[in-house]
């Protein structure tokens, strides 16, 4: 027998919080399609902008509508950093070597955390309304249902961006061949850079809500993994696959979370991850490469 | 050519260093001086960990200074001599071996479960040590499986124990729910702990495990307040995600009870819960700092070392060290030689002794873990955990 | 190409160690390998043990990702299947350590060939991640089957040969290292076989390597399969040393180690392995060497753990972008430097 109301409202609850997963996934759709850089310090860099937000909100006492601008410009730069440092040598490196470069990254990354704001769990500051919200009788966290607000808000303007804007054309000519890019006059290591800036700001908002929900720790790159899984499922270079996997993952472990039991979360999402893979290996909306000799 | 050569040895700097580094350390192992008692200490200074790792080594160094200054034991002086872990069993393993190839190590205290048993068949075969540590492990509290070890307070299933009782008392029937962690940490005591919420009368309607380093718990909560109960205890994390739990309970407008772990429980972490956290109760085998209470001349002399607040991370390594110090001196009062063994005995010949108000009741070792707490609860307007019942304890 | 060494025959080109000098070195190394334990206290035969069975889950990785070209982030959970066989077959039915050891590389290679089967359809960095996605799985079986203890895992008694329990560093040298030492030497020698040339083939361009008439699958599968027969091996090993395996004894980041030792050792090579291995396991020793040193060391010491993360991360990145053919080269270039030595300059 199935409590058809408990089942809406835990899926409700799932989906509003894949709409973080999509968020962070489009962090990393971003810069895969630009620089086909996969990029698995994407949960690490989540945690920076977190970290910048508490450090302007809570230590320096900022208040929050400067708190946030602040820490997204900081992960910009970072991303910029990490461009021109790390990513841009390596341009013309077999793909597996700027993957790796990110799992270095990673280590990098919660290191100087740790060095700077030490390794105990942090409190953010409250800054989301706490009035919880209600869709009939099914109850929604207000930091969840707000996170997924802002996480649509914010993916709609990245897809107009795309559409419209030179630099979003440029990123996505780049994109889909980057021989003919050169050849067009777009400057492409500057679409690199962009990309990276790009990806790393939306990480921090990302990062910043889900440090909102959570609590922030050195530890808290774990949820890199699940963007990973949903971005995977999606498609790597498919802007679409991360909105609609990041639901869809959201709302399977939230199911398997409830139904199955905690353990069963990582387990269930992988295992979708693995049949989605078998059926179709370049994700539900990934780009099919076809193979030359 | 000669660029080539300069670019060479710059680049082979790396290989020497490390071979540099392997012949250094190649050395017969030093001579421990005889008349020293060598405390060891596989401890978290750095890693998730530290704020507990470093609180254990603040208190285990004051009571030892303490000792030392009177004279040691029997003239003995305690030597303690600790290494970092960064809260890894790998690195703790590393500089147990470390350690115990430099002196001869009489005591030692481990930084988790994963290390204490770990070393357990190396301590057994050793005989010489009697160790302690950070570790509340139910399985650790089995003498026959762990003869030179014990804990320092009640093992986990105790601590609920001491919660369920406490529970059964305030409101009999009452229904429990049970959070924790995926871990072996958040796991253990959990089905030992439901079959004892029945023995009380109680009830626990639902037991929910949350996927370890999950950060948004919001299904968790629905599931909770499906239940409806009327206590709800943490275990298996420090702090997240309880204060998300209790503040979106809160916000669902449930009416349960929250309460925690020892691991939790320090005050300066259910400080962090905010106003959310008022009310919020759990077991605590010791004394807080503040606790002004009479007769605890120990936590008188702990303030006046360290005029600012000390963890209960700290009393637990306080509390070590003067059990420690108690065992070794009771072994040499029988004239035996400090060993795993003898100590052990020593230990467990402890009855009705007095911690100096550390633990507020008197306590008796019979096998491997003190079996005593208090409940304790949260008034977020004085920033202070204050007692919610007397001394519990589970001792037959 | 280095000078002065003459090849006359196919065999000789082939051979894995070619020169008189090469033959010297070895054999004062074996040498060393035999004093070592007589000369080194505790702790650094414990580091020794560590390293060696580093090596092997090294060595192995590399025949995957140095060799085939397969990345996995999976090492881990090989190891993890290698340790619980041995756990179990030593308490259930304590079976001598040479036969559990090789129960534990079979099991795990069937694991590996499990995990192996997208390799023909999933190719690349998605490979990886449903490596990641294996070690996850593998976890979860640990944590939660009733056989492999669940959470609190499986306590083993010391391994056993001719009366003798081999319960300390000292001892279990003598088991590792030799074990250590056979499978490098195997490893050496796949690569020089049908087998192994494959692999570097499939490496290259694997739709070349097919045209060229290796069956993709079956090498594919192949090399998963000797790759996590060594990890099991490793793991197998991992069980006799710490004597207690645990869910968490596997972690995703120790994947991730075994990686970096490639990296900084050099992939393709098996010096590389080895050097990598040893490196990465010495590199936190050497860090709190020098935090010894340094001025004000007690304080500092609150940072050794976060700047051993750093180091790591920076080692991995380091590598990749000033010297991608990793230590195995740097090597090369000093033999190539002593090699006429001092008749060049």
């Amino acid at each position: 027998m199935i409590d058809w109301a408990y089942l809406f409202e835990v899926s409700l609850t799932g989906i509003a919080s894949g709409g973080l997963y999509a968020l962070a996934g489009l962090a990393f759709v971003l810069v895969y399609k630009a620089t086909r850089v996969v990029n698995l310090a994407i949960g690490e860099m989540l945690m920076v902008g977190a970290y910048l937000f508490f450090t302007f909100a809570a230590l320096f006492a900022l208040p929050i509508w400067l708190a946030i601008p602040l820490a997204v410009l900081g992960c910009g730069l970072l991303g910029a950093l990490i461009e021109r440092t790390m990513i841009r040598p390596l341009l013309g490196e077999p793909p597996i070597s700027a993957f790796m470069v990110t799992v270095g990254l990673a280590s990098i990354l919660v290191g100087i955390v740790e060095i700077i704001w030490s390794a105990d769990q942090r409190r953010l500051p409250e800054f989301l309304p706490s009035t919880p919200v209600m869709i009939g009788d099914a109850f929604i966290a207000p930091k969840v249902a707000w996170g997924a607000g802002v996480a649509v808000v914010l993916i709609g303007f990245v897809l107009v961006l795309f559409r419209y804007w030179r630099g979003g054309v440029a990123l996505r000519a780049t994109a889909s061949d980057q021989g003919a890019a050169y050849a067009m006059g777009i400057n492409v290591p500057r679409v690199f850079s962009i990309a990276w800036v790009a990806s790393a700001m939306i990480a921090a908002v990302a990062g910043i809500i889900v440090g909102a929900i959570g609590g922030i720790s050195s530890s808290m790159g774990v949820f890199g993994l699940s963007v990973l899984v949903v971005v995977m499922v999606g498609g790597l270079d498919s802007v679409l696959g991360a909105l609609v996997a990041g639901l869809f993952i959201g709302w399977v472990e939230a199911v398997a979370g409830t139904f199955l039991g905690g353990e069963y979360k990582l387990l269930a999402t992988f295992l979708v991850l693995v049949v989605v893979l078998m059926i179709r290996p370049y994700g539900l909306f990934g780009t099919h490469e076809i193979e030359r000799l | 050519m000669f660029d080539r050569k300069s670019f060479v040895t710059r680049r082979s700097v790396m290989s020497l260093a490390a071979g540099a580094a392997l012949a250094a350390g190649l050395t017969i192992p030093a001579q421990a001086q005889q008349e020293d008692i060598v405390v060891g200490g596989s401890i978290p200074m750095t890693g998730v960990f530290a704020f507990a790792g470093v609180g254990i080594n603040a208190g285990m160094s004051d009571y030892f200074k303490i000792v030392n200054d009177a004279g040691g034991v029997n003239g003995r002086k305690i030597k303690f001599v600790i290494e970092d872990t960064g809260y890894k069993v790998d690195v703790s393993v590393a500089a147990f071996k470390k350690i115990t190839s430099q002196d001869k190590v009489n005591l030692y205290y481990g930084d988790s479960t994963g290390f204490a048993k770990t070393i357990n068949p190396e301590l057994d075969r050793n005989g010489q040590i009697m160790m302690a540590g950070a570790s509340f492990a139910t399985e650790l509290n089995d003498p026959k499986k762990y003869p030179h070890q014990f804990l320092v307070g009640p093992d986990y299933t105790e601590m609920f124990g001491i919660l369920l009782n406490h529970i059964a008392k305030e409101k009999p029937g009452a229904k429990v729910a049970f959070v924790y962690s995926d871990s072996e940490f958040g796991r253990d005591p959990i089905e030992s702990s439901e079959a004892l919420a029945k023995k009380l009368g109680l009830s626990v309607p639902v037991k929910i495990m949350t996927a370890p380093g999950s950060v948004d718990v919001s299904t968790e909560v629905i599931k909770l307040r499906r239940a409806a109960p009327d206590y709800t205890i943490f275990h298996g994390y420090i702090l997240a995600p309880i204060p998300e739990f209790v503040q979106q309970g809160k916000q669902m407008g449930m009416t349960t009870k929250w309460m925690g772990t020892f691991w939790t429980m320090d005050s300066s972490t259910v400080m962090k819960m905010g106003e959310a956290g008022d009310g919020f109760m759990g077991v605590m085998p010791y004394r807080y700092y503040y606790d002004d209470a009479a007769n605890s001349p120990m936590l008188q002399k702990i303030r006046q070392m360290r005029p600012e607040y000390q963890s209960t991370a700290y009393m637990q390594g306080f509390l070590t060290a003067m059990l420690f110090t108690e065992s070794a001196k009771r072994t040499l009062a029988a004239g035996k030689p400090l060993n795993g063994g003898n100590l052990k005995a020593a230990l467990n010949s402890i009855k009705n002794f007095d911690t100096g108000g550390i633990i507020g009741t008197p306590i008796t070792i019979g096998g491997n873990s003190i079996p005593v707490g208090r409940v304790y609860k949260a008034d977020m307007k004085a920033q202070k955990m204050v007692p919610a019942s007397d001394w519990i304890s589970l001792a037959k | 190409m280095r000078i002065g060494t003459l090849k006359e025959s196919y065999v000789a080109d082939a051979a894995l160690f070619d020169s008189v000098t090469q033959k010297r070195m070895l054999a004062a190394g074996a040498a060393l390998l035999v004093l070592f334990p007589f000369i080194a206290n505790d702790y650094w035969l414990y580091l020794a043990c560590l390293v060696a069975i580093n090596i092997v889950s090294a060595t192995g990785l590399n025949i995957l990702t140095g060799y085939t070209g397969l990345v996995s982030l999976g090492q881990a959970a090989f190891m993890g299947l290698g340790a619980y066989t041995v756990a179990i077959l030593e308490t259930r039915l304590g079976t001598h350590f040479l036969i559990n050891l090789w129960a534990g590389g079979a099991v795990a290679m069937l694991g590996g060939i499990i995990v192996g089967i997208p390799s023909l359809r999933v190719k690349g960095l998605y490979l990886a991640i449903t490596t990641i996605a294996a070690s996850f799985i593998a976890h979860f079986l640990f944590a939660n089957f009733e056989f492999t203890g669940r959470t609190g895992g499986l306590s083993l008694p010391p391994a056993r040969t001719f009366g003798i329990f081999l319960d300390t560093s000292f001892r279990l040298y003598w088991m590792i290292v030799p074990i250590t030492v056979l499978m490098v030497i195997g490893a050496a020698n796949l690569f020089r076989t049908r087998i192994g040339r494959a692999f570097i083939a499939i490496r290259d361009r694997d739709i070349s390597a097919e045209v060229l008439g290796i069956p993709l699958l079956r090498y594919k599968l192949l090399s998963f399969a000797v790759s996590s027969f060594y990890a099991g091996v490793a793991g197998g090993l991992w069980a006799y040393f710490f004597r207690v395996v645990t869910p968490e004894s596997f972690p995703l980041v120790m994947s991730i180690f075994f990686l970096a030792a490639i990296i900084v050792g050099g992939m393709g090579t098996i010096l590389g392995g080895i050097l990598g291995a040893i490196f990465m396991t010495m590199v936190p020793e050497l860090l709190k060497l020098i935090f010894d040193i340094l001025p004000g060391g007690r304080e500092m010491t609150v940072f050794l753990s976060p700047v051993r993360t750093v180091v790591f991360g920076l080692l991995i990145v380091g590598f990749l972008v000033f010297e991608p053919l990793g230590l195995a080269e740097v090597w090369r270039r000093i033999r190539r430097f002593f090699h006429l030595w001092p008749f060049r300059n």
